[in-house]
Parts: structure tokens; C-alpha cells; sequence
């Protein structure tokens, strides 16, 4: 599942980053605590959340995570649209709640792991 | 407002290979017989490794008496002219006394500022930097990031500090090799050969980050294990959080050694009463507006204290706050 994948299951929109990057979701990690996405070892994370700030970028950065995805359709800063370009972390809007992000992200999880 | 475009000089989107292939670490570029401990300082050394960040800067609309008093005021001879991070000119000192002469001093800045600049990019080799002091009369160039963007500011003086300090670490490894005789082994010579310091600013969250982002960069550049580079990027993040949400500011160190990555905080302030207590789980002082931006949740210090491999703390109520964060590099050749 590639961030192009993430924008399609979640109805999402790419807002800034590389939406053609060919890093797979090695793990999906929902979130709002960027003290608790710190403490995560996967490679390859996919950040789900809530926090619509400059800090859930740098959080993803420092973990090396493959994408950020921001549900709710939360309004996105500028600030955290250049942090994100510059740091090359693609990043997502979701119009989706983080529950249902979650499910849509599992259940495309199951049917990849059955095809 | 006219739409200023300076002629820059010298700013091509090249990379570090291109440049050093274009910028031959001879001794002619360096203008005599150099060593080569002062060649591999330069070829290391970047100029973002170097240059200041914070960059005092003036809008276009800004007036050269303007202009004037944050010169005296901050006591430097020259202020780039930027919005924004695009950068459109430099105001200097001279521009100031033909302003006084002239009497145009109420005059906006982009009426009379320098739009012909020669900036440097923070990815160029220190060696080029030294190179264009020596080519231009300029006492500092702007630098720019690879999306053209204002990031820092470089002068001689700072160049000047960087090499001292280098080369101080480097003699000290030459002196302690003479001192054991040539048969002192590779092990005995461990020294700090790389130290940065970032100072953090006291509940600016914008900023906040940055530092930990910055050490992450250095570290992959110097080839070091990913999974240490994680952990002291995760121990430096938490730990510029905590300087810029729990205290009246403070700096942020790395230093790199041959066997070592150390990251040191230290805060002015308030200090705290209760270590014991502050390096537990998800134990917090932190308020509401901390809490609203993903942190606060007290997991920072034992967080820090979690990836390291060896962790000290100090404080002193209405003092200081020190953490030590020490991470073992296992450096040896399969």
C-alpha cells in the first residue's frame, strides 16, 4: 500500500510531498500524542491523526515515517504544508474520522494480504 | 510595490558532489600549502554546519532610518532585505551613510538596497565559502536553502569560530598522540571531532523541531547506524520540546565522537524540584495549550532516558535543567 493507495481507501487529497513514492505502509500508527509515535520501532509508518500542526510533521520525520495522514479534513497550515515539502513527507488530508480511516485502512490491509 | 528579482550571482541548484568537483580541495584553492587536517575540515564542513540561523531581516517597505536602527541596535553592518524567506536585497552601512548624506533616509528600503547579490548555499563545502570571502569584498553572504529560501546568514567571524574550535579539537588529538608515543592505538585516541549547538526559544513551537531534524540530517550524512540515528533523534526531539515548553529557553548540543553521539540540554530555568518524580511515565506539568499540540503528555524524559544507552540529569530549582543523553556507536568493521 503505497501513499497513493492511503489518498484513494481514505478519500483523501495529497497536499504536499511525493504522491508517486513507491514506500509501502510498513505499519499504520493513529495517534495524537507525538510522545507516544516516538516510542514506535516499525519502519515505514503511516501517521494517522488528529494534530494538524508543524510538530506532527517533525514527529514523522524523526521516526521516518513514509506519510502523514490528517482526518477530520482538518484545516492544514501553510507552515505545515512547507514543513512537510521540506522535509519530503507526504502528506494527506482525510475527510474521514479516525475510526472509520482506520477500518478503510484495515480492511485494505485484509484484502491485499488475500490477494 | 515593484516585484524586485536580484541578479543572483552565484546560486545554482548544484549538489555537493558538483560543487567539490567544480571547488578542487587543493592547496591552491586555499591559497598556500595547507594541511591536511585544515583540507578535510573544509571539505567536511558545510556552510550550513556553520553559518547563523536566526537571520534579523527587514521588510522592503521597511525605511533605511529603519533599517539604521536595527544595524546600531543589533550591532551589525549589514541586514538582508526579506519576506516571507524570499530574499530581495541586503541594506549594509554604506547604503545608510549615502542615505545620511543624500538625505533619503525616510526612503523605503527597496528604493536603495543591493539587488546584485552573491549568496551561498547551505549544502556548499566551507571551502567555498572561504573562497568567495577571498574573491569578494563582502563581510558576510546570504544563504539560501535548495527552494531558493533565506535560511541562515554567514560571516567571516563565524567561519573564523567554526575552524578555531575544529582545529583546537584536532591539535589536542595531535598533542595526546605525540604525548603516548606512535604506538598508541586507534582506541586510546577517541575525541570529540564534531560539536554543533542549537539555541531553543522559549514557547516558539513553530520552531521547535527543527534542532532534532537538523541532528538527524547530520547523523545520516556521516553514514552512522539507522537505528541510533532513530534513537538520538527521538532523545533530541523530546528534549528540545521539553526546553521549549517547560522552560525559559535553553540550547540543545550534539557532539559526535569516534566511539559516541552525546546530546545535551540545558535550560535556564525553572529548574526541577522533583527529578525522581519528572522521569516518570506520564507524569506532567504541562497546561492545556501544550496538550493541544501533541505533547505534554510526560513522556519526554523517560522517553529520552528509554533510548539511551546512558542518561544523566541535573537541576537546580530557579537555576538550570541539564540532560545528558549518551548513545554507543559500535564503529568497528565486520
Amino acid at each position: 500500500m503505497t501513499i497513493a493507495d492511503v489518498v484513494r481507501i481514505l478519500d483523501g487529497k495529497l497536499m504536499a510531498g511525493d504522491g508517486t513514492s513507491p514506500r509501502a505502509v510498513g505499519e499504520v500508527v493513529a495517534n495524537d500524542l507525538m510522545s507516544d509515535v516516538l516510542l514506535c520501532d516499525a519502519d515505514d509508518i503511516l501517521l494517522l491523526t488528529s494534530l494538524a500542526s508543524d510538530q506532527a510533521i517533525r514527529t514523522a520525520h524523526i521516526v521516518g515515517a513514509m506519510g502523514v495522514v490528517v482526518h477530520n479534513a482538518k484545516p492544514l497550515s501553510e507552515t505545515m504544508l512547507k514543513v512537510a515539502a521540506d522535509l519530503g513527507i507526504p502528506l494527506v488530508s482525510s475527510p474521514l474520522s479516525k475510526y472509520d480511516a482506520c477500518v478503510k485502512l484495515h480492511d485494505a490491509f485484509l484484502a491485499e494480504e488475500r490477494a | 510595490m515593484a516585484d524586485y528579482n536580484p541578479t543572483i550571482l552565484k546560486a545554482q541548484h548544484a549538489n555537493d558532489d558538483e560543487i567539490l568537483a567544480k571547488t578542487p580541495l587543493d592547496a591552491k584553492t586555499l591559497g598556500g600549502d595547507s594541511s591536511v587536517i585544515i583540507m578535510e575540515l573544509l571539505q567536511r564542513f558545510k556552510v550550513r554546519d556553520v553559518m547563523k540561523r536566526q537571520v534579523i531581516v527587514v521588510p522592503r517597505s521597511a525605511t533605511l532610518r529603519e533599517a539604521q536602527a536595527v544595524l546600531r541596535d543589533n550591532r551589525i553592518s549589514g541586514i538582508p532585505v526579506s519576506e516571507n524567506g524570499r530574499l530581495y536585497g541586503i541594506v549594509s552601512v554604506n547604503d545608510i551613510i549615502k542615505g545620511l548624506d543624500g538625505g533619503w533616509m525616510d526612503d523605503p528600503c527597496e528604493e536603495h538596497m543591493a539587488t546584485n547579490l552573491v549568496v551561498l548555499e547551505a549544502g556548499m563545502p566551507l571551502a567555498f565559502a572561504l573562497r568567495y570571502f577571498n574573491n569578494y569584498t563582502y563581510g558576510r553572504f546570504p544563504v539560501l536553502d535548495s527552494n531558493r529560501q533565506l535560511v541562515g546568514i554567514i560571516s567571516q567571524r563565524d567561519v573564523m569560530r567554526a575552524l578555531l574550535y575544529e582545529l583546537s579539537v584536532e591539535i589536542r588529538k595531535l598533542e595526546r598522540k605525540t604525548r603516548k608515543g606512535a604506538a598508541a592505538s586507534e582506541e586510546e585516541l577517541h575525541e570529540n571531532y564534531f560539536r554543533r549547538e542549537w539555541a531553543v526559544v522559549r514557547n516558539d513551537l513553530s520552531r521547535a523541531g527543527h534542532a532534532a531534524n537538523d541532528i538527524k540530517g547530520l547523523l545520516r550524512e556521516r553514514k552512522i547506524d539507522r537505528t541510533v540515528v532513530r534513537r538520538v533523534a527521538v532523545a533530541a526531539y523530546e528534549l528540545e520540546i521539553n526546553i521549549c515548553i517547560h522552560s525559559h529557553g535553553g540550547v540543545l548540543v550534539l557532539l559526535i565522537s569516534d566511539d559516541s553521539v552525546t546530546i545535551t540540554a540545558k535550560d535556564r530555568g525553572p529548574g526541577i524540584p522533583d527529578i525522581e518524580w519528572a522521569c516518570r511515565d506520564g507524569t506532567s506539568t504541562a497546561n492545556d495549550w501544550i496538550r493541544s499540540l501533541g505533547f505534554g503528555a510526560g513522556m519526554g524524559l523517560s522517553n529520552s532516558k528509554r533510548v539511551a544507552d546512558e542518561f544523566e540529569i541535573e537541576s537546580e530549582v530557579g537555576k538550570f535543567t541539564k540532560v545528558k543523553c549518551v548513545f554507543k556507536l559500535n564503529r568497528s568493521e565486520p
